[in-house]
């Protein structure tokens, strides 16, 4: 099956970029031919650009959610969301831009998406580093992606 | 004092949050837009390598990031003392024409237009591109999808990266164009161009044929009478990448007219307590508090704020439309906030053919693509970003390492006009404690004209959730709740 692990995030947001830093750590222990690691800060219709192709994509991003302590990870589909990824005022949520590509009659989009989220407390704050709780969890959602790619 | 909450703002999930305020009659006092701001800039940028502010840049928005790419590296021109070559000046514009032909699209298809195509009262669920597919039909969709994409790769093909360039240096850029590269963009400017005027003839029959339409854009609610800022040639035409900063006021007579550089003598910024948002105002007419008229230093930039503030547009077409929404609007200024939406779409139409004229020009296959840069100091860049005004500034060390900076981005510009449009809005729906169907969309119809950007350098899932709506009496107490399905 066709594989894309795309880590999404802004790289200089703190924990917002948890899931580039997971990318990073997944380029040491993987062998990449078979899988594409990739990274995105983007969302909705570019997102949507960079997975069209692969037949299953596993996302990983930082997730915020009201009873979550901040570095727990879990795995979810996609159906968990109504939303993902209209952060960005300026686009569509991934969802949307999915739909729109099944009304559009797009014949390579993936059958599987898997999110590994890893939970955070929202930064407003620029900086490079990851809170060391947030941090810490950077080994078990490596983990949950190999085991995720173990099933392709 | 009642209080109606609308948060967070459908299609704007940078977790904006607006606040309207009634007084004891139940009519709207007062209108506030709360956002929280990204902090600490300043601080994160100190001590980097001024030649990484383009890439570091271009990532504090997740809306903007050819605008930000831009403005910092001519703000690293002018640090490094140093004029691009003509051919590097024209790729970085036509790299530029890519990203609003993207991004104005974008606007018009997915999050403004659909108010109009799928109308003001439809429901939530409706208004959006899924919406537009079941009226326009989804031969549209595709032809939409097409040509953001063509902006997207225009982007790509001259910045190295699809979203995020990296080509900008100081005095240059970093990649000139090949044979087939500018075979490949011109077929797609020539396609864009036909695309723009589709839309705008899209936008005749859907919105300026139908009275009602014409009679919201030119409703009270909807009108602001504040100065106009945007960036112009020496001709005083629209221009996204050089020129000055051109300031009109309600009668469309030049009030000012300076170099970005000058920005600090110019452009002055409040800071109001209850709100994290800087309100930048005119210097020389001063601060009269959120109030629009010739007294208030207010004023609004972005696709209206430039049209009202320059004469014209360099290109036959878009020229030919500029004078047609100013006649059509009862003359210059037009200050119908939701005309913003047919600006857009003007702009659009000019740069596919300032792009052609790019793509044609023999400039632009040089190999001189760069010039050397000079010792470093202060530096201030100004593009228009698709929402407006943009501005970078940086001091650079001996070492070239940067010492402070700066910027005030568009929708910083726009607050205290986004603030009163949003106020304005209030009050049409909202009389005598009545809430009206379609209130929340009519007060957000005013904010969405400007395509602000929010909180937006957030990639945090989930983003969005259900709008929720908290009225609280006059002695602010919670009365009642409401949140969309």
């Amino acid at each position: 099956m066709k594989t894309i692990v795309l880590g999404v995030g802004n790289p200089i947001l703190q924990d917002d970029g948890v899931g580039i830093h997971v990318i990073e750590a997944l380029h040491q222990q993987l062998n990449t031919q078979k899988v594409t690691l990739e990274t995105a800060s983007t969302g909705g219709l570019n997102l949507l650009d960079l997975i069209r192709g692969y037949e299953k994509v596993i996302l990983v991003d930082a997730i915020k959610q009201d009873n979550g302590e901040p570095g727990e990870v879990k795995r979810f589909s996609l159906s968990d969301f109504q939303s993902v990824h209209s952060c960005n005022p300026h686009d569509v949520s991934l969802l949307e831009a999915l739909h729109l590509a099944e009304q559009l009659g797009e014949k390579h989009l993936p059958s599987k998406i898997i999110l590994i989220g890893i939970t955070v407390n929202t930064s407003y704050e620029f900086g490079e580093g990851l809170s060391r709780k947030v941090a810490s969890a950077i080994p078990a959602a490596v983990a949950m992606v190999l085991e995720e790619l173990k099933n392709t | 004092m009642k209080t109606i909450t609308i948060d967070p703002i459908t299609r704007l999930e940078g977790h904006g949050k607006i606040s309207i305020f009634l007084n004891e009659h139940g009519d709207v006092e007062n209108a506030y837009l709360q956002i929280p701001e990204l902090r600490g800039f300043e601080k994160f940028s100190e001590g980097r390598r001024a030649e990484d502010m383009p890439q570091i840049t271009s990532r504090i928005c997740g809306v903007c990031p050819v605008a930000h790419h831009f403005a910092a590296t001519k703000a690293l021109d002018a640090a490094f003392h140093v004029d691009p070559p003509v051919a590097a000046k024209k790729l970085r514009e036509l790299l530029y024409c890519g990203y609003i032909i993207y991004d104005h699209i974008l606007h018009f298809y997915f999050l403004g237009g659909p108010d109009f195509v799928v109308g003001p009262e439809a429901p939530p669920a409706k208004r959006n591109i899924l919406g537009v597919i079941e009226k326009a039909g989804i031969d549209v969709a595709k032809e939409v999808i097409k040509h953001r994409a063509y902006g997207q790769k225009i982007t790509a093909i001259l910045g190295g990266k699809a979203t995020h360039p990296v080509c900008g240096l100081p005095g240059g850029v970093s990649k000139g164009l090949s044979k087939d590269e500018i075979k490949e963009i011109k077929d797609m400017v020539v396609s864009c161009n036909k695309f723009a005027k589709f839309t705008l003839n899209l936008f005749d029959d859907i919105v300026l044929k139908n009275k009602s339409y014409v009679d919201l854009i030119r409703s009270d609610p909807y009108t602001l009478k504040v100065y106009n800022m945007g960036l112009v040639d020496k001709h005083n035409k629209v221009n996204f990448y050089e020129g000055m900063i051109r300031v009109t006021d309600q009668k469309a007579n030049e009030l000012e007219k300076f170099d970005a550089k000058n920005y600090t003598k110019h452009i002055a910024e409040r800071v109001e307590e209850w709100s994290y948002m800087k309100y930048p105002y005119l210097k020389t007419i001063g601060w009269q508090g959120l109030t629009d008229g010739k007294d208030s230093g207010m004023y609004r930039v972005g696709p209206l704020g430039r049209l009202n503030a320059s004469e014209g547009m360099t290109t036959p077409q878009a020229e030919k439309e500029y004078t047609r929404m100013f006649d059509t609007l009862g003359g210059k200024p037009v200050n119908s906030t939701l005309a913003f939406h047919w600006a857009r779409l003007i702009e659009l139409l000019y740069v596919t053919e300032r792009a052609k004229e790019l793509i044609e020009d023999a400039d632009i296959t040089s190999a001189h693509i760069r010039n050397p840069v000079g010792t470093p100091g202060e530096g201030i860049g100004v593009v228009e970003a698709a929402r407006g005004t943009l501005i970078h500034h940086y001091h650079v060390d001996k070492n070239g390492l940067i010492e402070k900076a700066n910027m005030i981005v568009a929708t910083t510009n726009n607050a205290g006009a986004i603030t009163m449009s949003v106020r304005d809005a209030a009050k049409g729906v909202i009389k005598k404690g009545h809430v009206t169907d379609g209130l929340l969309n009519k007060v957000e119809m005013a904010f969405r004209a400007y395509d602000p950007c929010f909180g937006c350098a957030t990639h945090t899932l989930p983003g969005g959730l259900p709008i929720t709506v908290n009225i609280y009496d006059h002695q602010k107490k919670l009365w009642r709740t409401f949140s969309q399905p």
